[in-house]
């Protein structure tokens, strides 16, 4: 293939990612490609903030299960309603990363990763046992919706189609904010973030503004994982979890939308799958994820990348 | 009152000595060190696996367990570390990350995933103002300050403790010295690999033993490193102690709440006084 098929074919990427997993839907049954899309959603939320920005969160799922609790709260005591409950997630979303942002954006590096870890492990707390009255501790809480307009949420097709577009719609946001100045300014910080300010730009707002938008949208993934499954427990926001999107985020390759996208995919497909063959699945894990840091550091998009234009420098634009 | 102080400082001893190996490697190479959650599991497993081996005692048993992690010690240094220094950080988290996953699969391989219990090896205790305070706790907060002792004129007497605390404030004017610097950095893995494992050994029979017990601990542990500053050996013995206190009288009042108390103290020691890496 020439660069400039991939241009052409990038130019019709939504419609190639909706036909992908549109295609993807009869051979892996619909709930669970519904799971497939939703994991992408988050790992393009995750991805924004390591593959971009260059800061490794080693506490994402909190910022999922802040969406996912606030969204079954509002079901269960404001309104029935999924799209209000939606934009209560989404809203709580951005309240936790505007209340944790300024603490947690002034570090880089390993204090980054871990100051989420820990935050992550107070949220599991909380929703284990502070908050007991309101999440049901241990047994997590059940969400129920209401039908709006046509769109039964109790129906798998409806889920299916709902988080399609939503994740078409993400997928489509992220590809501008990433082509934007503001998205250049981001891999700016990454690579060296004295010289940005030295260019006189504030990095800490464009680092508290890029880390919202990442838990809003993971929020948002986690409000439509209560539509799909229509529970919640903490398990959902357990610390060990985390690897689970370092891990898609490093196997697609980081900071591309598509290689979020097949980050997303390739995760989901092993974890679905391979544990039916492999008793030893941490293992399993631990050892691919060496050979990722060691051998394969750009992940399989970075692998096509590199395989369709001669160079390994080009990276998705 | 006095059995929370005791706890507290039993608590905080064992942070402290887990705590060193990480604020060491912490200081020299800037890695988050995950494995050193393994290696404090691997002391306590290794422990467990040869006391039947001593018939039962204690002292002999501990010290087979903190030799047996130096080779363990030493092959994730040579081989994933060094590998990685110079490279990114995140890429040394996560691959450290995934030797603790390695390490705690081959672990419930071996002794299955079900918790292990160990009995009090001193099984005395002794009354202080009033109150019955175990000897064995008592000899763990003596033994993580003779270790601090030990340490501190390791660092400031000794040559090689010299270097390799030049090496913490500055690596190139060191290097530049001729100094190889990557065999200290090694040796200094390899010492906090032992304590991690003295720690996992020391905290075995107040708790139980099982494959995911260093998750926990190491989070613990993490925010010592940082409430006390990254690579400062006074401030992780100081900050050990007030974090064991935190939690112990937070845990006296409402139990569950002590460890998420701790990382709020570490929030906001971070709102007051961010750490630069």
């Amino acid at each position: 293939m020439k660069r400039s098929t991939i241009r052409t074919l990038e130019k019709f990427n939504l419609p190639i990612v909706a036909a992908g997993f549109l295609l993807l839907a009869p051979v892996l049954t619909v709930q669970r490609t519904t799971d497939f899309i939703i994991f992408c959603i988050f790992v393009l939320a995750y991805d924004l903030l390591y593959g971009y920005m260059g800061r490794l969160s080693f506490g994402h799922m909190l910022y999922l299960g802040v969406g996912a609790y606030a969204a079954a709260l509002c079901a269960e005591h404001i309104s029935a309603n999924p799209f209000i409950a939606i934009l209560t997630a989404l809203l709580s979303g951005a309240a936790v990363g505007l209340l944790l942002g300024p603490i947690i954006v002034r570090t880089t590096g390993a204090c980054f990763a871990l100051i989420n870890l820990a935050f992550n492990q107070v949220g599991f707390f909380l929703a284990l046992i502070a908050l007991a009255e309101w999440t049901g501790g241990e047994d997590g809480m059940a969400a129920f919706f209401d039908t709006v307009w046509m769109l039964n949420f109790d129906n798998r097709y409806v889920v299916f189609g709902f988080s399609l577009f939503c994740l078409l719609l993400v997928v489509f946001l992220m590809r501008r904010l990433t082509g934007s100045p503001f998205g250049i300014l981001l891999r700016m910080i990454k690579e060296n973030e004295t010289r940005a300010q030295f260019l006189g730009y504030n990095t800490y707002k464009y680092k508290l503004l890029a880390f919202v938008i990442s838990t809003t949208v993971a929020a948002f993934a986690g409000a439509l994982t209560i539509l799909n499954y229509t529970y919640v427990t903490p398990s959902f926001i357990d610390t060990t979890r985390n690897v689970e999107v370092i891990f898609a985020s490093l196997i697609g390759g980081a900071g591309s939308v598509f290689g979020a996208l097949l980050g997303g995919m390739s995760y989901m497909a092993i974890s679905n799958y391979l544990p039916n063959y492999i008793q030893r699945w941490e293992m399993f894990l631990g050892i691919a994820l060496l050979l990722l840091v060691f051998r394969f550091q750009t992940g399989i998009w970075g692998f096509v990348v590199a395989r369709v234009s001669g160079t390994d420098a080009e990276k998705d634009q | 009152m006095i059995s929370t102080i005791a706890y507290g400082l039993t608590i905080g001893g064992i942070f402290y000595i887990i705590s060193i190996g990480l604020s060491l490697t912490f200081g020299t190479m800037r890695i988050v060190n995950f494995a050193h959650a393994f290696i404090y599991m691997a002391g306590a497993y290794v422990l467990i696996a040869v006391m039947p081996v001593f018939k039962g005692l204690f002292i002999p048993a501990a010290i087979v367990a903190v030799i047996s992690v130096i080779p363990i010690g030493y092959v994730i240094e040579r081989f994933i570390i060094r590998r990685l220094y110079g490279e990114s950080i995140d890429l040394a988290i996560i691959a450290t990350y995934a030797v603790l996953l390695i390490g705690v699969d081959i672990t419930k391989w071996i002794w299955g995933a079900t918790p292990i219990p160990l009995s009090d090896p001193v099984r005395k205790s002794l009354p202080v103002l009033g109150v019955d305070l175990p000897v064995y706790r008592l000899i763990i907060i003596g033994l993580s300050v003779l270790i601090f002792l030990c340490l501190e004129i390791f660092f400031r007497k000794t040559l090689v403790g010299k270097i390799i605390v030049a090496g913490l404030e500055d690596r190139e004017a060191v290097a530049s010295l001729g100094i190889n610097l990557e065999k200290y950095f090694s040796m200094v893995f390899i010492l906090g690999s032992c304590l991690a494992a003295l720690g996992g050994v020391l905290y075995a029979p107040i708790t139980t033993v099982h494959p995911y017990m260093g998750f926990q601990v190491l989070l613990l542990c993490f925010a010592v490193v940082i409430v006390g500053g990254l690579g400062s050996m006074r401030g992780t013995f100081v900050a050990a102690f007030a974090l064991g206190m935190v939690m112990s009288v937070t845990g006296r009042f409402w139990g569950p709440a002590a460890e998420a108390m701790v990382f709020m103290v570490m929030a906001v020691v971070l709102i007051f006084k961010p750490v630069e890496v």
